[in-house]
């Protein structure tokens, strides 16, 4: 009866760890604590050196201010806004979390919490949330 | 100037005109996705933030991030940019650059879907290997998209991992979609 309820247990414990935790409980920028940075800031550190600002950033909850230079859409419908910074040529592309809502355009200055996953042209920001607008 | 000097500047500088008016469509938002395929296990993953250019010449280029790749299972998207696989600290981008082989059949001016052969180097994890493909560019209302589905191994980037051949095939389908401005 014992080693029945253990091999119950075990059977329950791998299926929550492997198949139901990791598919039903995504990482949320909400809980947790960001580097707070501006728009401009960022872009130069990325600018000045990509793999320092890579160690300090990549896969980090962020939190960026910055004027608003476009806002959009992407391919699955999720919000995108461009912050810009002091270079025409790279800003910081932020792709909301499907449920938020952008009520500005361009020119206003908005602050968006999310998580930044590297320097294409741009810093790539993601699962963004708007913390301020 | 005989007759034959001028019509070669002529055609020259028209050359010339050609080169410098080409025009180019960009994205930020192309999407890449990749699927695995094994008796145990299918999963997919995908990528909204894909940075492409293509010129109405034929040049073609797509840069992305490997953490930005989303999976629904967030346990395996961490193995992927893990270690044992992508190393996406060390490696975190992916680009392919490369040319329409038969852009001459591609008219940006007409509406319709046309068929397209790219070819070009695709490097992922610091390795580049040589790849081509088949894709379609489809042309709408002055709108630019493409789509291509390609397969590549997963050896020849020297990815390995306890699980390819396993739960993860050795070959990999890629699917892009990108619609340009």
């Amino acid at each position: 009866m014992g080693i029945l309820l253990v091999g119950v247990l075990a059977v329950v414990g791998v299926w929550y760890f492997i198949f139901y935790r990791p598919t039903h409980f995504k990482r949320d920028v909400k809980d947790e604590t960001a580097i707070v940075v501006t728009a401009k800031d960022i872009v130069k550190e990325f600018q000045a050196s990509e793999s320092e600002a890579n160690k300090k950033y990549l896969n980090k909850a962020v939190e960026i201010t910055g004027e608003v230079s476009e806002t959009k859409k992407d391919q699955e419908g999720k919000p995108t806004v461009t912050l810009k910074s002091e270079d025409a040529f790279s800003n910081i592309f932020v792709t909301l979390k499907g449920d938020q809502q952008l009520e500005v355009k361009g020119g206003a200055t908005i602050t968006v919490k999310g998580i930044v996953t590297g320097f294409l042209s741009d810093v790539v920001v993601i699962d963004a949330i708007v913390t301020k607008q | 100037m005989t007759k034959k000097t001028i019509a070669l500047f002529i055609l020259g500088s028209l050359f010339c005109v050609s080169l410098y008016s080409q025009k180019i469509y960009s994205t930020k938002s192309a999407q890449i996705k990749f699927e695995s395929s094994t008796a145990t296990e299918d999963f997919e993953a995908t990528n909204n933030q894909v940075d492409s250019k293509l010129t109405d010449k034929g040049q073609v280029m797509f840069s992305l991030l490997m953490k930005s790749f989303i999976f629904d299972n967030e346990m395996m998207q961490d193995h992927f940019n893990g270690n044992e696989y992508m190393e996406s600290n060390k490696f975190p981008k992916a680009e392919f650059k490369g040319t329409i082989v038969n852009i001459a059949t591609v008219n940006f001016t007409k509406d319709g879907a046309y068929p397209v052969m790219v070819s070009g180097t695709l490097t992922i994890k610091g390795i580049t290997v040589k790849e081509s493909a088949a894709g379609i560019i489809i042309i709408e209302k002055g709108k630019v998209n493409t789509k291509s589905t390609f397969k590549i191994k997963l050896k020849d980037f020297g990815i390995k991992g306890k699980d390819i051949g396993t739960v993860i095939s050795n070959e990999i389908t890629i699917t892009v979609a990108a619609k340009y401005e």
